[in-house]
């Protein structure tokens, strides 16, 4: 098999772990790990935008060019975007860190519910719910009702 | 003309520097930030006054495009750019808890909106976007509390993945034609992104840039921020950045993808944002979340705007545009103190007559009442719908329609409050005298829009043809063409 197809095929298949791990998870920190991995498939794709197998740096070596040349652009891109989802990472796992604080819980599903019932009792309201809601998901007695 | 320049850079500058100017005096480091928007917007002015209706481009680091990074500097990307400045002046949010860092923030949102508005280049646009998104963590993570903190976490992790599904598109796009730079390709479009990959390629970048648009479905975070966050950032987020990144998805659509296909999602997208947005607005029971929704509705009639083939449809969706730009900061300024159950509301023009009346005056618009400009603005939409004569057409038309019946109905439930005190005591506080200012102001500007409203529509109608000209745009960057 080509070997750009595996590539082609990690990239798309990370970006479909992470998409995975957003959606399906329930555990905060599974969920940031699907940004990252989604992150790491978006830069791969990017990468593989104009790979070429076996070619070199575009450097002249003994005034002469090699015979294959990479084109730096995607790689000068991607280093830029790995920089910005570190940043936004490290930021991500500080909010983390407060809402754990806060609430006691890495659980997204308890967090949403301590956050929507905060929002109801900062604007002295009921929470919204409606008669076909699924029941709260509180996994201790001493969660808010 | 390279001074345009200025409009990205002062406000950066000054953000950076902004740590050390506080060190050396408490005063200038409260001011500085005020005053440099303050100069940058003055700048911005008196460059539309030179720009008149020309075009130009700046290549920096005076690199020839394709290779270097473009300026494309029309009407709509200079008004753009003066919006997000004046703006960031009107809502400034340096007032809180920790003001240096506060300011330090809006001073970096008003430079890299800027850089937004004006790039032409397609990753310069990610990376600036990216900067945008990053400070509004920030922004609306100040307010401090656990709620606040809980929605930034979803929304960084929302934008996050639209950040990535942007990503991807670039990588496409790149794959493609192997530029990034807008004009050259705008040239290259039509022979190598004029198939499924390029059709792909604009999902992606849609779904990236649309979490900032609050494009359905990924604008989960819109009620959860606009909630929790203070006023002045959320008016700052629904007013002026939404259109920022509206904006890119539109040029995006003029200048590279062609395809009928994706006007189509547009509208498809924008009628859902339309519907879903006002019946949640219809059934939310306080002030924040309800604006919150409306807005969601809002953005979604500009899609379905945008989605007219043609500078009809860029016409029209930026005469929406620039009456939610007004109307939305507004009203969040009057609701920072009105936040909280609507039943609170009941008797509130006892002790605030000029802020009920003012949120009338803006819901009356919004709603779209003749003469206010909102009337106008839906008009231009519901007819260029009409002239496409097609069953999605008239269905988004139709849907706009019951819209506003929703938004009337809302809307005025919240005004009857206003005048009806059951026990003759008001429940809640007056807005403050700053934020009924700054509403008042805009208010004005509303008002004075429908005594002016013939030359308004002129001049907005030249920037749309400007701005739909992609021809104009390749001439004016005039890429190298690279053997």
């Amino acid at each position: 098999m080509d070997s750009t197809l595996i590539f082609y095929i990690a990239a798309v298949g990370l970006m479909l772990i992470g998409i995975g791990g957003i959606v399906l998870s329930a555990h905060l920190v599974r969920v940031i790990f699907g940004v990252v991995l989604l992150e790491a498939g978006a830069n791969l794709l990017l990468l593989l935008a104009t790979y070429r197998e076996g070619a070199a740096a575009p450097i002249m070596v003994n005034g002469e060019f090699p015979a294959v040349m990479a084109d730096p652009v995607p790689q000068a891109l991607v280093l830029t975007a790995i920089v910005i989802g570190v940043g936004i990472l490290a930021l991500t796992l500080a909010l983390a860190l407060r809402v754990q604080r806060a609430y006691g819980t890495l659980d997204i599903r308890e967090i949403r519910q301590h956050m929507e019932q905060d929002i109801a009792d900062t604007a002295g309201i009921d929470m919204p719910t409606s008669s076909e809601a699924p029941l709260p998901v509180y996994s201790n007695e001493e969660g808010r009702p | 003309m390279s001074k345009v320049v200025l409009l990205i850079a002062l406000p950066l500058m000054t953000a950076f520097l902004l740590p050390v100017i506080a060190r050396v005096s408490q005063f200038a480091g409260r001011w500085a930030g005020p005053a440099v928007l303050l100069l940058t917007s003055v700048i911005g002015i008196l460059l539309w006054g030179e720009l008149g209706d020309g075009t130009f481009s700046i290549e920096l680091g005076g690199f020839r495009p394709p290779l270097g990074i473009t300026l494309y500097v029309d009407q709509l990307a200079l008004a753009l750019a003066l919006a997000i400045t004046i703006g960031t002046l009107l809502l400034w949010p340096g007032e809180g808890e920790d003001p240096l860092r506060q300011s330090t923030l809006a001073l970096l949102l008003a430079g890299s909106g800027s850089g937004l508005a004006l790039s032409g280049d397609l990753f310069n646009i990610y990376v600036l976007y990216e900067l945008v998104a990053v400070v509004s963590y920030g922004l609306v993570a100040s307010r401090g509390t656990a709620a606040v903190y809980a929605a930034t976490l979803r929304y960084v992790i929302i934008s996050s993945f639209g950040a990535a599904m942007a990503l991807a598109g670039i990588a496409l796009v790149y794959q493609a034609t192997g530029t990034l730079n807008l004009a050259q390709l705008a040239q290259l479009a039509p022979e190598k992104l004029n198939n499924s990959q390029g059709l792909a390629a604009f999902v992606l970048l849609l779904v990236g840039f649309g979490v900032k648009a609050e494009l359905f479905p990924v604008n989960a975070w819109v009620p959860e921020v606009y909630a929790t966050a203070s006023s002045r950032v959320s008016a700052l987020l629904a007013g002026i950045v939404s259109k920022l990144a509206l904006v890119i998805i539109v040029r995006l659509l003029i200048l590279v993808f062609h395809q009928p296909e994706a006007l189509t999602l547009m509208l498809v997208l924008g009628i859902l944002g339309v519907v879903t947005g006002e019946l949640a607005a219809w059934r939310a029971r306080d002030l924040n979340r309800m604006l919150a929704f409306s807005s969601i509705g809002q953005l979604g009639i500009m899609f379905i705007a945008f989605s007219i083939p043609g500078p009809a449809g860029v016409f029209a969706g930026l005469a929406v545009a620039l009456h939610h730009m007004i109307v939305k900061p507004a009203l969040f300024l009057l609701a920072e103190r009105w936040q909280g159950s609507l039943q609170n509301l009941a008797g509130a023009a006892r002790n605030s007559p000029l802020g009920a009346g003012l949120f009338i005056l803006l819901a009356l618009s919004l709603i779209g009442v003749p003469p206010l400009p909102g009337f106008w603005a839906k008009l231009l939409v519901l007819v260029s719908l009409a002239e496409q004569a097609q069953a999605l057409y008239y269905l988004g038309a139709g849907v706009i329609l019951a819209g506003a019946a929703l938004e009337a109905n809302y809307l005025f439930r919240v005004a009857s409050r206003f005048y009806h005190a059951p026990n003759g005591q008001a429940a809640v506080a007056a807005p403050r005298g700053t934020d009924l200012a700054t509403a008042g102001l805009l208010g004005a500007g509303l008002l004075a829009s429908v005594f002016v409203m013939t030359p308004l529509a002129t001049q907005l109608e030249g920037i749309a043809l400007q701005a739909a000209d992609a021809g104009r745009y390749v001439e004016t960057v005039a890429p190298e063409v690279l053997p």
